[in-house]
């Protein structure tokens, strides 16, 4: 169920994962690079740690559920799945290859660990909210994280169905934001500012934390204090650095990239270096 | 170590790598603006997939990245449009048409103002999957009462979708597609407000067809001829209004006719073609290429056309099928 690894076997985990995303990109230069270095940590912390699921059983109904809302950042989503049993890593080089499942944008048609098909930004936190609302019904223990972009919080179903976690205390929902500042554009104060994100999500009745999103200790003190709030639902605003992990790549602010295979290669090194 | 990179190294290597492709609905609509002061553009996030980058670097006063909101877009769209303004709002296909019907619907159509939606990856022409194909979005946008819908066949008709979009004095919905390469030189013919265009003539068969269907029809056309078949080849670039009266007349001529198009085969191209025939009382062997009533998935473009059945083969299938029937 909970795979329950210390914070050394998780940092490796989390190379490990970034290590996958640099290669299922690298043939193709179809995918995110830099969001699924910059979200390595969050995935490998949530799916690693914190969340009970069984990848044998992943219909189990007492999971706890992870919604993946802004469903491009696969080449992370994917590894970590795939690393975590839910299907052979060996499927990770098909990624974004014609006919295979592994597309850019998931799908639930790939399995119910794919939660919801989302794509279309702002919807999987309506989805994860009636999910919460029915397991509180059902008297399910089960909790229920969506991760949302930064980007995305720009859509106004996000705000609608914030409310209504707010307004019901929905707390067995967590809503983790992967803040790296950047969106299709560029930075996001270049489009439309989210600020104060913080003071916006607190009046919208959320318990709110803000953490280093690249800091895996951080992470799981966050979801032990989200866990431990009872009447409302939680905030985590995890602010994350784009290319984190690859000292070439970090803080590097391109929302899509080619990732030429000389970049690829020095990614690749740096990454085996660390394992 | 020595064949790792410093971060100017791979930024370097990262902004070479990047190639831009041809931008001309960008151009046009920038010539446009620049002739008719009226003319604004809004943009939910997707500035350089929807070719606005040129529009908002000279002309900024005059443009909005909305953010990822697409419904208050259309919504302030109508404003501007009540203020004497022309908006052309800017995103996916997808998104802009289904995310966002009930704000066209209500703050663009039922006031019948000249507010401009135009859409990029048309049907099934994406990596990007389900989330990001409009399969519907012609049937969609077709019922929705003073709407227009215009879809270039290739980006030579790009600068036409804009002075169409113009020509329409209230809204319009542009279905377009990027190139995915620079495209060879061809002069194109004038697009015209409820006219198609005969691409190819012949006797035997007509292929109506919009978009990226087009060149396949014409394809389709090439194979075809070379079984003895001769097919005329129809590019339906004014969906809504449609050209009833050309679709009458080679229906005449020919006696069959194969609609072909980039979306699902309900509501859309090959549902309008067949609604003209009937309202006329015209029966005659036909058969709509298209989505056939299913959900599809990420790919490259040759990949997704040959696969859900809108490709030349499947073209010159449908066409024998139909004069099979003629006889």
């Amino acid at each position: 169920m909970n795979a329950k690894h210390n914070l050394e076997e998780l940092e490796k985990i989390a190379t490990r994962l970034r290590l996958h995303v640099v290669d299922m990109v690298a043939p193709s230069g179809q995918g995110y690079v830099q969001q699924g270095l910059g979200a390595a940590d969050i995935f490998a912390s949530l799916y690693f740690a914190e969340a009970t699921m069984d990848p044998e059983n992943p219909d189990w109904e007492d999971r706890d559920r992870v919604f993946l809302t802004t469903a491009h950042n696969t080449a992370i989503f994917y590894a970590t799945l795939a690393e975590r049993g839910f299907f052979n890593t060996d499927l990770l080089s098909t990624y974004v290859t014609d006919g295979s499942t592994l597309e850019i944008n998931s799908s639930e048609r790939m399995g119910t660990f794919v939660e919801a098909t989302c794509g279309s930004l702002g919807q999987g936190l309506s989805v994860a909210i009636g999910c919460a609302l029915a397991a509180k019904r059902q008297g399910r223990a089960s909790r229920f994280y969506v991760i949302v972009g930064d980007g995305e919080m720009q859509e106004g179903q996000i705000w609608e169905a914030a409310m209504l976690a707010g307004s019901k205390g929905l707390d067995n929902l967590c809503l983790i934001v992967d803040y790296n500042f950047v969106q299709s554009e560029g930075p996001m104060d270049l489009v439309m500012s989210l600020e104060p994100l913080m003071d916006k999500m607190q009046s919208f009745g959320f318990a709110c934390q803000e953490v280093d999103g690249n800091d895996i200790g951080a992470l799981l003190s966050a979801y032990g204090t989200a866990r431990e709030t009872s009447g409302q639902p939680t905030f985590i605003k995890a602010n994350t650095m784009m290319g984190k992990g690859v000292a070439s790549l970090e803080g590097l602010m391109f929302h899509q990239l080619k990732f030429p295979p000389e970049v690829a290669a020095s990614a690749r090194a740096e990454l085996e270096a660390q394992l | 170590m020595s064949d790792t990179l410093t971060k100017l190294e791979a930024a370097d290597f990262i902004n070479r790598s990047f190639k831009p492709l041809p931008r001309s609905y960008g151009d046009a609509l920038i010539e446009a603006a620049l002739a008719d002061e009226r003319i604004v553009a809004l943009c939910a996030d997707l500035v350089p997939p929807t070719e606005t980058d040129r529009f908002r670097d000279e002309l900024p006063e005059r443009f909005l990245n909305t953010g990822i909101a697409e419904a208050n877009m259309i919504g302030m769209a109508g404003g501007m449009a009540r203020s004497g303004e022309i908006p052309f709002c800017h995103s996916f296909c997808a998104f802009i048409t289904k995310r966002v019907l009930d704000q066209i619907t209500m703050q663009a159509a039922y006031p019948n103002l000249p507010v401009k939606i135009v859409g990029f990856l048309p049907g099934v022409a994406t990596l990007l999957g389900v989330s990001h194909q409009a399969i519907e979005d012609v049937a969609i946008m077709r019922a929705v009462p003073n709407m227009a819908i215009f879809e270039p066949s290739g980006p030579e008709y790009h600068a036409a979708m804009v002075k169409l979009a113009l020509d329409w004095d209230g809204p319009a919905y542009l279905r377009m597609k990027r190139p995915e390469t620079t495209p060879a030189p061809f002069e194109p013919q004038s697009l015209e407000v409820g006219k198609g265009v005969v691409r190819r003539a012949g006797g035997d068969v007509t292929l109506i067809s919009a978009g990226l269907c087009v060149v396949e029809s014409l394809n389709a056309a090439d194979l075809l001829a070379s079984e003895g078949i001769d097919a005329c080849v129809v590019d339906m670039a004014s969906i809504k209004p449609i050209d009833a009266e050309l679709i009458l007349e080679v229906a005449a001529a020919t006696g069959a006719i194969v609609t072909v198009e980039n979306h699902n085969v309900i509501g859309g191209l090959g549902s309008a073609v067949a609604e003209v025939l009937m309202d006329e009382g015209i029966g005659l062997p036909f058969k709509r290429v298209g989505v056939q009533d299913q959900f599809c998935e990420g790919g490259t473009t040759p990949y997704l056309m040959n696969k859900f059945g809108l490709d030349a083969a499947a073209i010159v299938d449908a066409a024998r099928g139909v004069m099979k029937k003629k006889d």
